[in-house]
């Protein structure tokens, strides 16, 4: 790095730091958003975001991300001023936030794409300006009756007092307990970091202070913890978090409200709980996409080798060699070889709870911008699916609800007139349906969908199905609305949730008027991971077909003047020409005769070249279309499986188009091949 | 070697000082993510200098300094306090408490390295 400072390898870790504090701030923002609805506070969640927007501004000045910098300290100032009102944020205050966050959440999304960074946008920042000087200075709560010692108390503030005794009035009692650190305990793995993630997940944590002691045998370090905490938990629960024992547990108030506090089922020892899959706990790496692609592509080298060895033991145990003990190995080889395939393909799986973080925000908003009164309730379970999926299809989901608010749920006073609940309710649940495909129902207690009106507005019939009646809505720009709303458009844009789920090879699902009354529930049954490749696109016999481009070693002019005929055919009887490339004959095979497909006439004059075991084949193809990035959809039905095309894609039109593997069908017309395998 | 106890609950941030500071010789470096591991590291192992930052959760540099300053055996521990372009109005409290220097984000490498040498060479800070 040099002396001037140039921390732009830090963009990446900026990058990730900034998304999981955006991620964190949302939730507070909510938090706060849902206390400000009811005139409550939540000291501990303005604390928080306060805490993730001052990260987010102090990393962002150092990569020089002035936008990211002048928004965070915007809403900063804001959080600083509801802070010392113990927590207190106006509506209005709390809508700017959101705008705020949503602003940067767009600024780190360019510069992580990698284009310009626009500037803070400065009617946002003049709002959040004139927000700040709304302090009122009665919203300062008054101090409750905490026993404490004096020195401890005054080091609480505002919000952390309003935070104790807003969650005493909540029925929680307010405890405090001493963590004792020592270097025997450290090399154990007990710290004070430890302590403080086991106790969170009991707890929630009002102040920790560091208190000096004398340096004893019981405080080696001349260092003691005083944990403040509010908890429903039992205290020996919290006595086995902190390594004390039971009788290190001092409440806080003189009568301790027991009756409205009746200790929890008795948590078993925290260290017993290590083994669960909370990511919070359990350590969490973030590593890019490329990375796990570069794993992932190692992998397919390894595959490789092993089926070489595969035909090795065969050729040995051809000739009367004694192969068993080597079959062993080579059998035991590839059982782990393919271990490891799922353990990469793991580790490229994100949690649908996480992907639907998010939801919660954007109904949010949609609740803004309908005027309508709406709540969702998620079930995310514990699906994880690939990310390149989750990215794929997180737009159809965002889709669908837009649709159900905008287009399901009636306005207040309607669903009042129907005898409904004024608050309108999607649900998005969400579960595994077998090991490779993931169900996800997006459902509201709306009016459900006016099957005339659609009919109407298609010309078409009134659909007697569920399925005909999706057929209708997926038409494309087909609408039962009028005008076209802020949030959906005009569209319901079905076709477009469709497609996007057709191009993972999944399924969409409709029913109108479930069960259990009105409304309408749409279901995605999406796989749980595919393969993204960047590909060529090509024609062949007016048909198109693509080809992952890390398989193409180069695209060339064929000079049909200089092709000469093969002596002999290649396996299966294929006539083949040959070419010269820089000094090598090269075997030129026309993708025409290999699928019996109409010759496309005299103008083809490209041909790709790929390599097989060392030696280069080359393709000739119509024309060239361009190339993109494709989901495979694996070709994995026993019946319709044909060596050389793993796969089927869909282009956009609708069509499945084949994936070649010009390297495997090459591999089908060289002799060799022929007679290893034979 | 001079020990040095990074402190930061941003490890992007820690990693950017440790790269800056790195090409001294005779610097060895130990992270703390958070105020609370900072001061559980002070009372269990001896250190050089502190680069502190001031806003973490829990307990903030203020009073990680605070503490500090109440330790005999810590009285004159250098704390360099590394923050963020809107904490100025902490810098009176957070050098009150006793944090030998005080520098914002955005900073250059040979500035924090000329902050550091200096507080360990006992001379302060140039400039």
């Amino acid at each position: 790095m040099s002396r001037s400072g140039d921390f732009g390898e830090f963009v990446s870790g900026f990058l990730v730091e900034a998304e999981e504090h955006l991620r964190s701030a949302n939730g507070n923002l909510l938090a706060v958003d849902d206390a400000a609805r009811k005139g409550e506070v939540n000291p501990r969640a303005v604390r928080e975001l306060f805490r993730s927007l001052h990260t987010i501004k102090g990393l962002a000045a150092m990569v020089g991300v002035e936008p990211i910098v002048d928004l965070a300290h915007g809403m900063e100032a804001v959080l600083r001023t509801a802070d010392r009102a113990g927590g207190r944020l106006s509506p209005a205050a709390v809508e700017q936030l959101i705008r705020g966050s949503e602003a940067i959440e767009q600024r780190v999304r360019a510069l992580a794409d990698q284009k310009p960074v626009p500037a803070a946008p400065p009617l946002l920042l003049q709002a959040l300006v004139e927000l700040e000087p709304s302090e009122s200075p009665s919203g300062v709560p008054p101090r409750a009756p905490i026993e404490l010692d004096p020195e401890l108390l005054a080091k609480l503030t505002a919000s952390e007092h309003a935070q104790l005794t807003g969650g005493l009035g909540q029925g929680k009692r307010a405890v405090r307990v001493d963590f004792i650190p020592s270097a025997a305990r450290a090399a154990e793995g007990i710290s004070i970091t430890t302590v403080r993630e086991r106790v969170s997940a009991l707890a929630e944590i009002v102040k920790i202070l560091p208190v000096s002691a004398p340096r004893t045998e019981e405080t080696p370090g001349g260092l003691r913890f005083t944990l403040l905490l509010l908890t429903t938990d039992s205290d020996e629960a919290i006595a086995a978090a902190v390594t004390t024992t039971r009788a290190a547990i001092q409440p806080l108030t003189t009568t301790p409200p027991e009756a409205a506090a009746p200790p929890g089922p008795p948590r078993e020892a925290w260290l017993g709980e290590l083994d669960g899959e909370d990511p919070k706990r359990g350590g969490v790496v973030r590593v890019s996409v490329g990375r796990l692609d570069d794993a992932m592509e190692k992998l397919s080298a390894l595959i490789v080798t092993r089926s070489r060895l595969a035909r090795a033991v065969a050729a040995l145990a051809a000739e009367g060699v004694d192969v068993r003990a080597l079959r062993q190995i080579a059998y035991d080889h590839g059982r782990q070889v393919k271990e490891l395939r799922g353990a990469i393909l793991k580790l490229r799986m994100i949690s649908v709870r996480e992907l639907l973080e998010p939801i919660p925000l954007l109904v949010r908003g949609l609740r803004a911008s309908t005027g309508k009164s709406v709540r969702v309730e998620i079930d995310a379970g514990r699906g994880e699916l690939d990310k390149a999926v989750a990215e794929r299809i997180f737009p159809a989901i965002v889709h669908l609800i837009r649709n159900a608010i905008d287009h399901g749920i009636e306005p207040p006073e309607e669903r009042r007139r129907k005898g409904k609940p004024e608050e309108g309710l999607v649900t998005i649940t969400c579960f595994e349906r077998s090991n490779t495909q993931l169900e996800l129902c997006v459902a509201d207690d709306g009016g459900g969908i006016d099957r005339e009106a659609v009919a109407r507005r298609a010309g078409r019939e009134i659909p007697r199905s569920d399925a005909a009646l999706l057929e209708l809505l997926s038409l494309p720009g087909l609408s039962t609305r009028d005008q076209a709303t802020k949030t959906s458009g005009r569209g319901l844009g079905m076709d477009i949730v469709k497609r996007l789920t057709e191009e993972l090879g999944g399924e969409l699902l409709l029913r109108s008027s479930p069960p259990k009354g009105a409304g309408t529930e749409l279901t995605l049954r999406i796989p749980l991971t595919v393969t993204v490749v960047d590909a060529f696109t090509f024609e062949c016999g007016a048909q198109a077909f693509v080809v992952p481009v890390a398989m193409v070693e180069e695209i060339v002019e064929v000079d049909f003047e200089a092709v000469v005929k093969s002596p002999m055919p290649l396996a299966g009887g294929f006539q083949v020409s040959l070419m010269e490339r820089r000094g090598e004959a090269v075997p030129l095979i026309g993708l025409h005769s290999l699928f019996a497909l109409p010759e496309g006439g005299a103008t083809s004059t490209k041909a790709l070249v790929v390599r097989r075991n060392g030696e280069p084949f080359a393709f000739v193809v119509d024309r060239m279309s361009g190339q993109q990035e494709i989901v495979v959809r694996p070709l994995s039905d026993p019946l319709v499986k044909v060596p050389g095309v793993p796969g089927v894609t869909d282009l956009g039109d609708g069509k499945p188009t084949l994936v070649l593997d010009l390297v495997a069908l090459s591999g089908t017309l060289s002799g060799k091949r022929v007679e290893a395998s034979a | 070697m001079a020990e040095i106890l990074v402190v930061d609950d941003s490890k992007v941030m820690r990693e950017m000082i440790v790269a800056c500071l790195r090409g001294q010789e005779g610097l060895a470096f130990t992270h703390a993510s958070s105020g609370l591991e900072a001061i559980e590291k002070l009372s269990l192992k001896p250190f050089d200098i502190v680069v502190l930052d001031l806003n973490m959760p829990d307990i903030g540099g203020v009073e990680v300094v605070e503490f500090i300053r109440g330790q005999d055996k810590l009285r004159d521990l250098p704390v360099l306090i590394v923050t963020t372009r809107g904490d100025e109005a902490t810098r009176a409290r957070v050098l009150g408490a006793g944090a030998s220097r005080f520098m914002t984000k955005p900073f250059t490498p040979d500035v924090i390295l000329a902050e550091v040498l200096g507080l360990l060479s006992g001379s302060g800070a140039p400039g």
